[in-house]
């Protein structure tokens, strides 16, 4: 180690002196003011650090932000790259309105205040008219904990509609069934065992945080597992990487799971106190008398299939591995640190039992909230407070919260355009926020065929900085900022650790280090580029034109504390916040500033505090004196759910809690804890709410086979298992493709097919592929790899970035397009590929690089899982040689079989109202919690 | 607008000026293949697209389910004994006081030179400036005690400084066990860049190859030179790499056939003159200057003309780094050119005693022109095909071929003396050629000479080497012109067969510069 400086020193930030690269071994120095921020690429929020040359005020270099306990100044190919984004010589710069039909390529430029009185009078009319639900935001990546959904609580609107059926509602709920938390918070750094079933050395939340903690604890010894049926770089890295058949992950970890039963290597006390194994045994096994002596064995008997040879067959992984795995498991207690996200668990119908099974692993070898073991991600993760909002709202939007899906983990997104099309609604503005359905989503043409039409979509505005392939069917684009461009703060259970983070426009801070009057009516986009704004002012300004003299009783959520009459400015929002983040206003003080100077001089805060076993937190029994202590042995709250009769005359008196039914503590070995936010407040073996909710079959971990299980498929003749959703280290989604460095490390997505399939298949070496699925089919380049396992093949969903106008960007991976149709059926079809051409950027004289990948989305259905909702990604495909006339990248869909595919999928819920009369179990968490009187059916 | 000062703490600084012999510890098992190093560098040093100082290589071992895959990051090695120091003619490449190999763009002509000394493909040519760059260690942040981009940058601190030199740096410790690698050892450039962790394989280049269906999501380069072609000793796929083109082509054949024809017309001329011709006046006092001056021209303009930056050339004369063969060629030829001018004003001034004095300077320097190549081949560290010791009497004996084949084609046009002389040199010439390219092509030397003689006999430039370089330019005047010397035919057929003779020594030049540079260094 030599003494040789990661970062220059945080007192020299102001001013640091840095060597011009480019004229050394001359010596020019360069001034820079470095500002923190954080990056807006992947979930992560890493810190991120911008260098503001004050010669030319212009951001020279982004690096790490070694104040971050997070990424601790180190960041992966996409942090640096934020570069590219701010100087992309394509992106929106100004306001502009549709002046053609929709997606037709024409646009105006018109004003920010025409754009927000036009918006804000829709939104004021659809809820002066109480068509509260026609307004709808739908976000993509949130990179921020609560703004907008406070805004919605604001305006009285149940509009709140995410990306996560199509990322994470599978592992949500195979979590939230446990603990109450619907995330993992894996301490990987502490941990002796790693079981990945993610791909977490190179993308997944938290990709750069949890990378570094693998590897550190992996050098230290600790030995990691990787499931994946096709070999990541994490495999790669895995001292075991086991390839099991797609869906049949739980199989294997419940088989996992027997090993450690059979050979007592589990840790007996742990499940005894915490999991409500009296419930158990109960339902499941009511011979049985109810005593902890009974789980053992009565765990041996559900899960007696469950043999190492069993599993072989099965999953495909040898046995002896299994046993192997197993044995290393049990020999670590409470050090087992174990991670599934999307994976597995988002490409299988039942897949939330990945998530579920996974974390008994946890559960049998009392690593729950250990060091070195996995928590649920509320103990590491802080939410900080926003200013008093409006109460919750009184609206249930079922376009988003349908009754035939009473427990998916959240909103039902990718059935909207069926919704819409079925009459269930219309929207009259239709906010589209860091989000591209028309490429992510499954069923894209379904998508177009929605977004095309005025009837069903009145108004739609996307909110972005860049061109997508569903911004081209907006009536407004509207530019926002980049990860150097706008406020937010997040925080993410990254380690065992809270902090927050703040992300910041950095040139307005920069002018306020230099002393420029950034006041009360500053505003963000006074330096930005062009009329870039920032979300969190936008929607200030769009509240005030929504409700401009009051009298809706909006406006007042977004007027300044401290200007009474005025708009809130963001330094009054974040002052609000930052006061109310334990301990930050006394570290502030302590460097003589205000706790928002302090975050912005900084960028994050970690707060105290030993987050280990927080559920063993004994109660204050003084507390709980207006408690019911039930049979359980849990503490009743009066006026919450825990509490509630069921009579429905009571739902509207109760209090819903965030996260649990609002019972404050659970009575183990006579002592109140603590514990879990789950109805027991124990880890949940048996699952009540799941067998109250129409699915008793799986209240314990089981396995569901898979839509796409290969004992069902036709091995033998031409159909495979197709993996078409996995991440590499350089690409976040559609949000990357306008980084010049990330493309041109990245710009394939070949089909990753096994040499023995591509020899059976007749695909020739290099060869062209058709890919048929359900309702389509696409053309695609063959890869052979000996990593994956034959009868799978797969391609990244990263690539396959598609333009129909030129003027749209994308000069980098963007691959133009034409999109004919007849009828239902549509087809894509690639006129080229990013061609050398001159620009502002002398780069783009310099592309090399011929492929831009196909895009596979618009060829699958929706397959929503019956229980969370959850879109199965995988999908079951004929695989064979390009048929002639098939050209690389085309795509054909027949919208009207993926309407049949939707109709099959949805017959398999089993609808509302469960116990109660109620949409939803009111302990569950939803992103904006109604009042308890909208879940009423 | 407020002022600021600079505030660069003292220590700070210094701690990065008393480094005295830095290097990089690369450990492959904490790398996660990311990438973030490549993009960290190329915007700390704003480097283009296309080209790249540091990238991390993926290749693909083993068969389903026992297969792997293994990541390591390349880029310069800052070599203690470094051959793009010694080859760079003007000191755009130099050793740093640290030990770092940096570079000064303003003093590069733009030669490529370094990039065919390199061992390691790690300079490239900025299109934005066009001079070479490579990793210098960041060294304008070590001047401010601050550690590389790549190395803060990386998740897993995978990437570490090393002062090499100071026995206590925890990383040097690290070193000093032993338990790490370095790559293409055998070439003795005493590298600094060690590996820990890192597959054999992925360190050598010759054990693994581009596939046809590419790479795992980039595209391949066409020119992207790859193991594959010759399949020696492949044991595995690579997966992820970045393009490296080659750098010396057509130009530089043509300099080498350019220079052979100077050179070997006045040795052709000195060789009549000792035979007592020097009262030719035209064939021998005038018009091989004459030829010379031309040839030589030419071969200037192509060396200019090679130059990414041509209008710098003169620093070859004003900043010169005499270790370099670029510059002693420069030397050679500048000689050689004094000599032919002279050679000219005694050929006019018809003063065979002058020739005659000159005869002796004008063989030397015309052998220094032909064969001064073979010593700046010789620096080319990375192109070991290069470095046969067959080369220089092969320019030589293509020095002899040239010039007897440029006088039986002047024979056509004017009087030559003794044609007979030039039909015998020229034979001599092609038969030695012949005899030395044969014992080229059946020379079993490193794996990179065997990858790089059949890329040359029986890969892709096959059909230039034996079409062009041993039918055209060898055999067929080979041929033709015994069959004038025994028949004693006119000048028309051993004409022809000199035209020939120069055009496939064309192709033979083009085979062999090409076919050294095929064989993939990263």
């Amino acid at each position: 180690m030599t003494e040789l400086h990661s970062y220059a020193p945080h007192e020299t930030w102001h001013d640091a002196v840095s060597l011009d690269a480019k004229a050394w071994p001359r010596r020019v120095e360069h001034h820079h003011t470095l500002v923190p921020t954080t990056c807006f690429n992947c979930e992560a929020a890493c810190g991120l650090v911008c260098h503001v040359n004050h010669a030319t005020g212009r951001i020279d270099r982004v690096e790490g932000n070694p104040l971050h306990p997070a990424s601790r100044g180190r960041n992966c190919a996409k942090g640096p790259a934020t570069l590219n984004q701010i100087d992309d010589h394509e992106r929106i710069l100004h306001p502009l309105r549709r002046a053609g039909e929709r997606g037709g390529g024409q646009w105006e430029r018109v004003s920010w205040a025409e754009a927000l009185d036009d918006i804000g009078g829709r939104v004021r009319a659809a809820i002066a008219e109480g068509r509260h639900d026609e307004v709808m935001y739908h976000v993509g990546r949130p990179g921020e904990d609560g703004y907008a959904e406070r805004v919605l609580q604001c305006w009285g609107v149940d509009g709140h509609n995410s990306h996560t059926n199509i990322c994470s509602s599978n592992a949500r709920i195979g979590y939230q069934s446990w603990m109450g938390h619907d995330r993992p918070s894996a301490d990987f750094a502490n941990a002796e065992v790693i079981f990945l079933i993610s791909s977490h050395l190179e993308a997944g939340h938290y990709f750069n945080p949890h990378a570094q903690r693998i590897i550190e604890a992996q050098g230290q010894g600790a030995t990691v597992i990787c499931v994946d049926p096709r070999l990541s770089n994490t495999g790669a890295k895995a001292d075991f990487w086991l390839p099991a058949w797609p869906g049949t992950e739980p199989f294997l970890l419940l088989a996992i799971a027997r090993l450690l039963l059979e050979s007592g290597a589990w840790e007996r006390d742990f499940v005894r106190r915490w999991t409500n194994w009296e419930t158990y045994l109960r339902q499941r096994h009511p011979q049985r008398p109810v005593a902890f002596e009974s789980v053992g064995p009565a765990l041996l008997e559900d899960y007696a299939a469950y043999t190492p040879e069993e599993a072989e067959r099965v999953c495909g992984v040898p046995s002896a591995q299994i046993t192997e795995v197993a044995r290393t498991i049990g020999a670590h207690p409470t050090k087992f640190a174990s991670h599934n996200w999307r994976a597995a668990g988002a490409g299988n119908l039942g897949g939330w039992q990945t998530a579920r099974c996974l974390f008994f692993l946890n559960v049998l070898t009392g690593s729950v909230g250990t060091v070195g073991g996995t928590t649920g991600n509320g103990w590491n993760k802080y939410k900080a407070p926003h200013p008093p909002g409006a109460p919750p709202v009184q609206q249930w939007n079922e376009l988003n919260w349908p009754p035939e899906y009473p427990l998916a983990y959240h909103e039902m997104s990718i059935l909207l355009p069926h919704f819409l099309r079925e009459g269930r609604g219309r929207l009259e503005v239709y906010f589209s926020r860091v989000y591209n359905p028309v490429w992510t989503n499954p069923d894209g043409f379904s998508w177009l065929e929605a977004l095309k039409d005025p009837d069903k979509v009145g108004c739609h505005v996307a909110l972005t900085p860049t061109w997508s392939e569903t911004a081209v069917f907006a009536d407004y684009v509207l530019p926002m900022g980049v990860g150097a461009e706008r406020h937010d703060v997040a925080s993410f259970e990254t380690h065992a650790g809270r902090w927050i983070g703040f992300r910041q426009p950095v040139l307005r801070r920069f002018a306020e280090i230099r002393g420029e009057a950034v006041g009360h009516a500053t505003r963000t986009h006074e330096f930005n580029p062009g009329e870039v704004w920032e979300e969190n002012e936008f929607w200030i300004e769009l509240s005030w034109r929504i409700d401009p003299d009051g009298a809706l009783g909006i406006r007042r959520w977004f007027e300044s504390p401290v200007h009474p009459g005025t708009p809130m400015s963001v330094d009054d929002y974040y002052s609000t916040m930052f006061e109310g983040v334990p301990g930050l206003a006394a570290a502030a003080a302590a460097a003589g500033q205000t706790p928002l100077e302090f975050m912005r001089d900084r960028g994050a805060y970690a707060l105290d505090g030993d987050m280990y076993q927080p559920y063993e937190r004994e109660v204050d029994p003084s507390g709980l004196t207006d408690c019911d202590l039930d049979a359980a042995g849990v503490f009743r709250r009066p006026g919450t759910p825990g509490a509630w009769s069921g009579a429905p005359e009571e739902l509207a008196g109760l209090k819903l809690a965030g996260l649990g039914d609002g019972s404050p503590a659970v009575e183990v070995d006579g002592v109140p804890r603590e514990g879990f936010p789950t109805p027991s407040r124990k880890l949940e073996l048996y699952s009540q709410t799941l067998a109250d909710w129409g699915w008793p079959e799986y209240a314990t971990p089981a396995w569901i086979p898979s839509h796409v299980h290969w004992e069902d498929l036709d091995l033998s003749g031409d159909e495979r298992i197709l993996l078409p959703t996995f991440r590499i280290p350089t690409l976040i989604h559609t949000r990357s493709a306008n980084s010049k460095w990330l493309s041109e490390l990245s710009h394939r997505h070949p089909l990753w097919i096994h040499p023995s399939d591509a020899e059976a298949l007749g695909i020739a070496l290099n060869g062209l592929v058709r890919i048929t699925t359900r309702i389509g089919h696409f053309v695609i380049g063959a890869w052979r790899t000996e990593g994956i396992r034959p009868g799978v093949v797969a391609a990244s969903h990263h690539m396959g970035r598609w333009r129909l106008d030129a003027a749209a960007g994308g000069s980098w991976t963007g691959g133009d397009a034409d999109i004919t149709n007849d009828g239902t059926v549509w087809r894509l079809h690639r006129r080229g590929r990013p061609e050398r051409h001159s620009s502002a950027d002398p780069d783009t004289e310099r592309i090399w690089w011929n492929d831009t990948g196909v895009h596979q989305n618009l060829t699958f259905c929706v397959q929503p899982d019956p229980i969370s909702g959850m879109h199965c990604w995988h999908q079951r495909v004929r695989v064979g040689p390009a048929k002639p006339g098939d050209a690389y990248g085309d795509v054909v869909v027949d919208t009207s079989k993926a309407r049949e595919a939707y109709r099959e999928w949805l017959a398999m819920t089993r609808p509302a109202p469960g116990p109660g009369g109620l949409r939803r179990p009111l302990w569950y968490a939803r992103p904006m919690k109604p009042a308890p009187t909208a879940y009423a059916l | 607008m407020r002022r600021h000062r600079a505030v660069v703490p003292q220590d700070r600084r210094s701690r990065g000026r008393n480094l005295t012999r830095l290097g990089f510890l690369l450990d492959s098992d904490s790398c996660i293949g990311c990438h973030a190093c490549t993009v960290a560098c190329k915007s700390e040093h704003e480097v283009p697209l296309g080209v790249n100082r540091t990238w991390v290589k993926y290749i693909e071992t083993g068969a389903f389910p026992n297969v792997d895959r293994h990541f390591s990051v390349m880029r310069c090695n800052h070599c203690d004994n470094a051959p793009c120091i010694t080859i760079c003619p003007t000191g755009a490449l130099f050793r740093a006081a640290n030990g770092v190999v940096d570079f000064d763009d303003s003093n590069c002509i733009g030669c490529k030179g370094c990039m065919n000394a390199c061992p390691y493909d790690a300079i490239y040519i900025n299109p934005a400036t066009n001079t070479a760059n490579k990793c210098n260690f960041c060294n304008h942040r070590i001047d401010q005690g601050l550690e590389p981009s790549c190395v803060v940058v990386c998740p897993t601190h995978a990437i570490k400084v090393a002062d090499l030199d100071d026995p206590d740096d925890e990383t040097t410790k690290i070193i000093a066990c032993g338990d790490t690698a370095v790559r293409a050892p055998q070439q003795q450039t005493l590298p600094k860049v060690y590996y820990r962790g890192a597959e054999a394989a992925a360190l050598d280049p010759l054990r693994t190859a581009i596939a046809a269906d590419g790479m795992i999501w980039a595209d391949t380069t066409p020119q992207h030179p790859t193991a594959e072609a010759t399949g020696h000793g492949v044991v595995a796929r690579t997966t992820y790499t970045t393009a490296h083109q080659m750098t010396w082509k057509a130009k530089v054949s043509s300099y080498l056939v350019t220079k052979a024809v100077a050179a070997g017309v006045m040795a052709v001329a000195s060789l009549l003159v000792l035979l007592g011709h020097g009262g030719s006046q035209a064939a021998v006092g005038v018009v091989p200057p004459l030829v010379a001056g031309f040839f030589l021209a030419v071969t200037g303009g192509l060396l200019v003309g090679d130059l990414k930056r041509p209008e710098r050339f003169y620093y070859l004369i004003t900043r010169p780094n005499r270790r370099s063969w670029l510059v002693k060629g420069a030397w050679v030829l500048g000689a050689f050119a004094a000599v032919c001018a002279a050679w000219f004003l005694a050929g006019v001034a018809g003063s065979s005693g002058a020739l005659a004095a000159l005869a002796v300077p004008a063989m030397l320097l015309a052998a220094a022109t032909a064969g001064y190549t073979a010593f700046l081949f010789g620096q080319c560290e990375g192109r070991d095909l290069w470095q046969t010791p067959l080369l220089l009497p092969t320019l030589l004996a293509q020095a002899a071929a040239a010039g007897g084949a440029t006088y039986a084609v002047a024979d056509l046009v004017m009087e030559v003396p003794e044609p007979a002389v030039a039909r015998w040199v020229m034979l001599g010439g092609i038969g030695a050629c012949g005899l030395l390219v044969a014992a080229e092509a059946a020379s079993r030397g490193t794996a990179h000479v065997e990858a790089a003689v059949a890329a040359m006999t029986r890969g892709r430039y096959a059909r230039r080497f034996w079409a062009g370089g041993v039918v055209l330019g060898l055999a067929l005047p080979a041929a033709a012109v015994a069959v004038a010397l025994a028949a004693g035919t006119g000048p028309a057929l051993p004409a022809v067969a000199g035209a020939a003779a120069i055009v496939g020594m064309w192709f033979y030049e083009d085979s062999f510069v090409r076919a050294g540079q095929s064989v993939p260094l990263s």
